[in-house]
């Protein structure tokens, strides 16, 4: 008896649906045997997690709040993976946000508060647009692999905000923050702990739905990303729909970066890079570029988050565990997507 | 196909029948332990700063006996995260949190608002509220016995600072250590290298091997790692550890001395004044009198006599006649920062961001 | 032959059954190839002759039916497992890994392969073999470096040197010049005589009869006939095929050109990798109403200058004009609004996008248009409408229009990529090897529908190697030689001999230049 990987014959719709499904079952599984391995009720354990994201109205508010930056920016980069350009760089142009709402509401004194927060969050997306608009010209006009340069361009919007809110914007009272944005100026708040950058995210979801299925511009994407050649030979110019798809992928990640700033911290400070864009990457991967799926798996992976602590709190178990049931739902999911387009096949020797 | 669905769904069932059942929670009992909430920036295991503080909690989870239950979470991101840790942990039952690093006070402020029953205690801040304190201690008064140590032990009288970031607390820090330094021998320089991190071991190693590399015979940090103490070590040179005891951590002589917190002489009161319903807000900076810091036994390295000496400061300190910051001082560009004959004030202290005499380097 | 039936045959397919959503890809098809043999599979684009095939190969599990390979029942799952059978294939689209050399992709996916393979070894059986069918190619050459015909050697050769005596090659000279062809069929020969047996898929009938020795044709997934080859002509393969007579000629109006349309002035593209031009001083003018057939050897500049004509190429000196009007390096779409349509020769890189569906492809030139947008918004009713109608004009066979363009037949891809370009031509044609394959019902298609293109007063520029198809349908014929144009003649004014001279280097005599 032997099991092979078999090519489906065709993509098959229900699998699509249940392959998720199943892996997150098998994740599931994975975890407990590491709980029942570090002596842990896996049963308590996940019940903690489940309460301790949804429990009440209170933890509900914070998983949404969690999610609305992760759906930013799992739909940011997901733009740019539908043209096959992997940005790794949302993280960065998620600080590049929070840099850029910063700067107006401590530095443009000359705007009417009220304009604060619109400019200031039009400026964040203009310089996440930008930081991400600096790679993609660079692929798109000499080749210069995506990978590299948006990574490294992380680190370096990570490293200017530091030096940012540790001295050259420091408040004068305090170190590491810049000072706290005018009231009035901050992201109002919807429900709770819920901020109306939910109606941002949202809005977002709907526009580009529309955009990528809907217009000419995302069919042109969706061929460039499916065979770039044959897209040229139609006539749709690779280089400028890179750079553009690019612009917008930065616009939505540092979007989430100046909302989040603006509803949250209310200032440039330390745990600004708080790993949303890299997680971000996850989302849109997960959920097949569809920024629908995006609000589902934004949703899952903010309450692994927000359920994580719950199990400090409930089970005394190390913070790290927290992190390792995270990991092992994505390996599944992961490995899973491979079983929408092949199946597994297990022959039996058959009399010959 | 159909089977596969059918058996996910039964799967899908059967968890979320467990969940509910095991979602229920133990409500909290009225007349259980007195649970207390300790959020950490990092993880204890790291030897360093948070460590201290979970000697700390340790002390007074002894000194209470099971009076007390302690729900600790660690390496809590200083964002909106650790707002969430903290109402987490008043769901949980915690009557008083406890939160260890900086630019969580924002948050803690926020969350202290919005729960008026329950007390809440930040460490190394400035902000407060009627059920908000903050608390810290006087490290500066260790690090300027322990400059006096690597100034005596030191040959070149180069002395090395792996410095993490430029907050009052640690310039405060470095300039006792330069001042202590001065006063065993007035030539002495303290070279200073920013890590701008808090916890990155090849960092802060990188930011030790480049003062070593300049000559330099005794490093001494502000970090969380014991890699700049290991990194002098290795190459034969002195160390000053800091947080924990480095010399039986990293098992060598060459660690001089570590000046030390004790986070508990602090938490157990704070934590008895929470049961009892005393409890005040207040801004505590208390220093060697409340027994807040202090340094680790000296290495036998250190000549009998100078440990005297030593300990004959730390006396005067400690009764108050003397402190570090005594006038007259001049900054390293020789403007005077303060008069003769007198003791700085605490405000000047807690926002100081300028180096003293004999320190090598710029805040910025 | 009599003798051969006595034998076993080495292979036997029982009743295979295969469907596909929404097709029914093979009916109960039953085939038996004897030793030695060589089996001609016939059938029109979409009868399911690569499904047959592909089963046999394991690279598709049939519905129903068996398999037997020398007499014994065979469980089929991979590739692999027909090689350990020694049943090797040349699929329609080459499967090779385009970066890595020809030796990693002979003996890549091998089940006996060792963990680390003895390069050296390996490199000196390639040698060997290369040499013993006469099938130069260097082993540590990077497949995207070598031209088709090259490719397919490489193909051949990993089957032999993966021993396999059974070969199945689909459609092999589809993609090759008339010479490689011809090199082919020796080497394929070669191989017969060493006891090797065949099926082989052509649409070429001059083929079948040459090599065979039976035919199997298939109509819409069932066998509809079986037959030595001895004794059948061309025409009635074509009937058999298609179920009604094939003309083989066409209708045209009469030649009578109107004003210039695209006009070519000594344009010169330099390969920055070789030392001699993709095009050297090529001069050409189109007319309305024309046909102007480029013949030549592949690889002499045919592509190139028809990708300095749609702007896919930088021309590095000369001048393009359509309409008069200087086009001269400008971007393919601007290219396309100037009314050029253009059939690339390799369809499955350049010409479609495999991945999306047939409906989409058919839109991907005129989606731009009101017939199919509403600003920038793309009307899906519009498109299906659109796509729906093409698929009906040019008898693509497919499920629905929403199925993925690779899952088509081979020929069906092509005739997906015709529809489209057709439909949207303004002015110009470019078709490179329109009716590579094709089955002869399709290829007679196209061919009218290029003259017809030009009776309604459009440019066509027309590559081929085929110079019967040239000229059957070109009013002028350019021959094309190391990136020059050798020659422009008027079709009734030459005749095969010289355009092969021509196209073997010899200028001729200019007649009219
Ligand atoms: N993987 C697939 N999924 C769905 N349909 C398929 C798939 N492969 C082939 N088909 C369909 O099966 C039918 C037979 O296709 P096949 O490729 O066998 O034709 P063919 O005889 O080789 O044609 P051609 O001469 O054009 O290559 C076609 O209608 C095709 O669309
Ligand atoms: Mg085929």
């Amino acid at each position: 008896m032997r099991i092979v990987v078999e090519k489906r014959d065709n993509k098959s719709k229900s699998a699509a649906v249940l392959i998720p499904l199943a892996s997150f079952a098998i994740s599931l599984i994975l975890g407990a045997m590491v709980l029942l391995a570090s002596r842990s009720n896996p049963l308590q354990a996940y019940s903690a997690m489940l309460n301790g994201a949804f429990g009440n109205a209170r933890r509900f508010q914070y998983t949404i709040v969690e999610s609305i930056p992760l759906l930013m920016c799992g739909l940011g980069v997901g733009v740019a993976f539908r043209l096959k350009f992997w940005n790794i760089g949302a993280e960065g142009q998620y600080v590049w946000g929070a840099i850029g709402i910063t700067w107006v509401m401590q530095f443009w004194k000359f705007l009417p508060v009220p304009m604060l927060l619109p400019i200031g969050l039009l400026v964040g997306m203009t310089l996440g647009a930008v930081w991400a608009g600096v790679p993609g010209y660079l692929k798109a006009q000499w080749s210069v692999d995506e990978t590299l340069t948006t990574l490294m361009l992380n680190y370096v919007a990570i490293g200017l905000a530091e030096y940012l809110y540790i001295s050259a914007w420091k408040a004068p009272l305090g170190n590491m923050g810049t000072p706290e944005f005018p009231r009035e100026a901050w992201l109002p708040p919807v429900w709770g702990k819920i901020h109306s950058g939910l109606y941002i995210a949202l809005a977002f979801v709907v526009l580009l739905w529309f955009l990528l299925y809907k217009t000419r511009w995302g069919f042109e994407l969706n061929m460039i990303g499916k065979n770039p050649r044959a897209a040229r030979y139609q006539g749709v110019s690779i280089k400028r729909n890179i750079v553009l798809a690019m612009l917008l992928s930065g616009a939505i990640c540092g979007l989430a970066g100046s909302m989040n700033t603006a509803a949250i911290a209310h200032r440039l400070t330390k745990g600004v890079d708080g790993g949303y864009g890299f997680t971000g990457i996850i989302i849109a991967w997960m959920a097949g570029l569809n920024p629908f799926a995006s609000i589902l798996v934004a949703i899952v992976m903010a309450a692994l988050t927000t359920g994580a602590d719950a199990l400090q709190i409930a089970m005394k178990l190390p913070e790290s565990m927290g992190e390792v049931l995270q990991g092992l739902v994505l390996i599944p999911l992961l490995a899973g997507s491979i079983f929408v387009e092949h199946k597994l096949k297990v022959i039996k020797k058959e009399a010959v | 196909m159909k089977k596969l669905s059918v058996l996910l769904v039964l799967l899908l069932l059967s968890t979320t029948l467990m969940f509910a059942q095991g979602g229920k929670e133990a409500a909290p009992a009225a007349a259980g332990p007195f649970k207390v909430g300790v959020i950490y920036i990092t993880s204890p295991g790291d030897m360093g700063y948070s460590y201290m503080h979970d000697q700390g909690t340790k002390a007074a989870e002894a000194y209470f006996g099971d009076k007390i239950e302690v729900i600790r979470m660690e390496n809590v991101p200083e964002n909106d995260a650790s707002a969430r840790a903290m109402e987490q942990l008043i769901d949980a039952g915690a009557k008083i949190v406890f939160a260890n690093s900086y630019n969580y006070q924002d948050y803690m402020l926020q969350v202290a608002k919005e729960n008026p029953n329950v007390y809440f205690e930040h460490c190394s801040g400035y902000l407060s509220n009627e059920n908000m304190s903050n608390y810290f201690g006087r490290m500066y008064q260790m690090r300027y016995l322990s400059g006096m140590i690597a100034a005596k032990m030191s040959t070149t009288g180069k002395l090395g600072y792996v410095g993490a970031f430029n907050t009052p607390e640690v310039v405060r820090g470095i300039n006792a250590f330069a001042l202590g330094a001065r006063a065993v021998n007035p030539k002495a320089t303290t070279t200073v290298v920013w890590t701008n991190t808090w916890y990155d071991p090849s960092l802060e190693r990188q930011g030790a091997i480049a003062l070593l590399d300049q000559g330099i015979d005794v490093i001494a940090q502000h970090q969380d790692t014991t890699e700049p103490a290991k990194a002098a070590i290795e190459r034969g040179k002195y160390a000053i550890g800091y947080n924990a005891d480095f010399r039986s951590v990293v098992g060598s002589d060459n660690v001089l001395v570590s000046p030390m917190w004790d986070w508990g002489n602090y938490m157990i009161p704070a934590i008895e004044s929470a049961m009892n319903g005393t409890w005040k807000s207040q801004a505590y900076w208390g220093g060697l009198e409340d027994k807040m810091v202090h340094l680790s036994p000296i290495s036998p390295l250190v000549p009998k006599d100078f440990q005297n000496v030593v300990m004959a400061k730390q006396a005067e300190i400690a009764n108050g006649t003397w402190d570090v910051f005594w006038g007259p001082l001049k900054d390293n560009k020789g403007a005077v920062r303060q008069e003769a004959g007198g003791k700085m004030a605490d405000d000047k202290m807690l926002t100081m961001d300028w180096f003293v005499e004999g320190v090598i380097g710029s805040v910025k | 032959m009599n003798q051969q039936t006595q034998q076993i045959p080495v292979v036997r397919m029982e009743h295979i059954t295969k469907h596909f959503p929404g097709v029914l890809a093979n009916d109960d098809v039953s085939l038996e190839l004897y030793p030695g043999q060589v089996l001609a599979l016939l059938g029109e684009n979409g009868a399911g002759k690569s499904t047959l095939m592909n089963m046999l190969v394991g690279l598709y599990r049939p519905d129903s039916g068996s398999i037997y390979i020398r007499g014994e029942l065979a469980d089929i799952h991979s590739p692999q497992d027909s090689m350990a059978l020694g049943v090797g294939m040349i699929h329609q689209e080459f499967m090779l890994v385009g970066n890595m050399t020809v030796a990693e992709n002979i003996v890549l996916g091998m089940r006996e392969l060792p963990f680390v393979p003895k390069i050296d070894q390996i490199r000196a059986k390639i040698t060997e073999l290369s040499k013993r069918y006469g099938l130069q190619v260097d082993p540590d050459a990077v497949i995207h470096d070598l031209s088709v015909g090259e490719q397919q050697r490489v193909e051949i050769l990993k089957l032999v040197y993966r021993g396999a005596d059974i070969l199945i090659l689909d459609e092999p000279t589809a993609v090759l010049t008339p010479g490689e062809s011809r090199d082919l069929n020796k080497i394929i020969k070669k191989m017969l005589s060493e006891g090797k047996s065949a099926i082989f898929i052509t649409h070429k009938m001059d083929e079948v009869i040459e090599f065979s020795h039976k035919v199997q044709v298939l109509r819409k997934g069932k066998t509809v006939n079986t037959c030595d080859t001895a004794g059948v002509t061309p025409q009635d393969l074509a009937n058999m095929m298609v179920g009604r007579d094939i003309l083989f000629s066409l209708d045209r109006c009469a030649y009578n050109p109107g004003g210039v349309k695209l006009k070519v002035d000594h344009v010169t593209v330099v390969n920055p990798l070789g030392s001699r031009p993709f095009l050297d001083d090529v001069s050409l003018e189109i007319h309305r109403g024309e046909i102007i057939g480029i013949a030549g050897v592949a690889g002499n500049g045919q592509t190139q200058l028809t990708e300095a004509i749609t702007g896919l190429l930088h021309c590095t000196s000369g001048k393009i004009f359509i309409d008069g009007k200087d086009m001269t390096n400008s971007t393919p779409l601007q290219v396309i609004r100037a009314g050029v349509s253009h059939i690339p020769a390799d369809r499955g890189a350049n010409g479609v996008v495999g991945d999306m569906s047939v409906g989409d492809n058919l839109a991907m030139k005129k989606y731009r248009t009101s017939e199919i947008s509403r600003g920038v918004v793309i009307k899906r009713s519009f498109l299906r409408a659109f796509a729906d109608k093409l698929i009906e004009a040019f008898v693509i066979k497919t499920p629905d229009q929403d199925t993925c363009v690779k899952f088509l037949s081979g020929g069906n891809i092509q005739k997906t990529i015709l529809a489209r370009e057709i439909d949207s031509c303004g002015g110009v044609l470019i078709a490179v090897y329109p009716s590579r394959g094709l089955d002869v019902g399709a290829t007679e298609a196209v061919r009218q529908n290029l003259i017809l293109q030009r009776d309604k007063g459009n440019a066509v520029l027309l590559v081929s190697e085929e110079l019967d198809e040239l000229q059957m349908v070109a009013d002028k014929i350019a021959v094309m030689f190391e990136g020059r144009i050798m020659g422009i003649r008027d079709v009734k004014e030459t005749n095969t001999e010289e355009l092969g001279m021509m196209m073997a280097g010899a200028t001729g005599v200019r007649r009219n230049a």
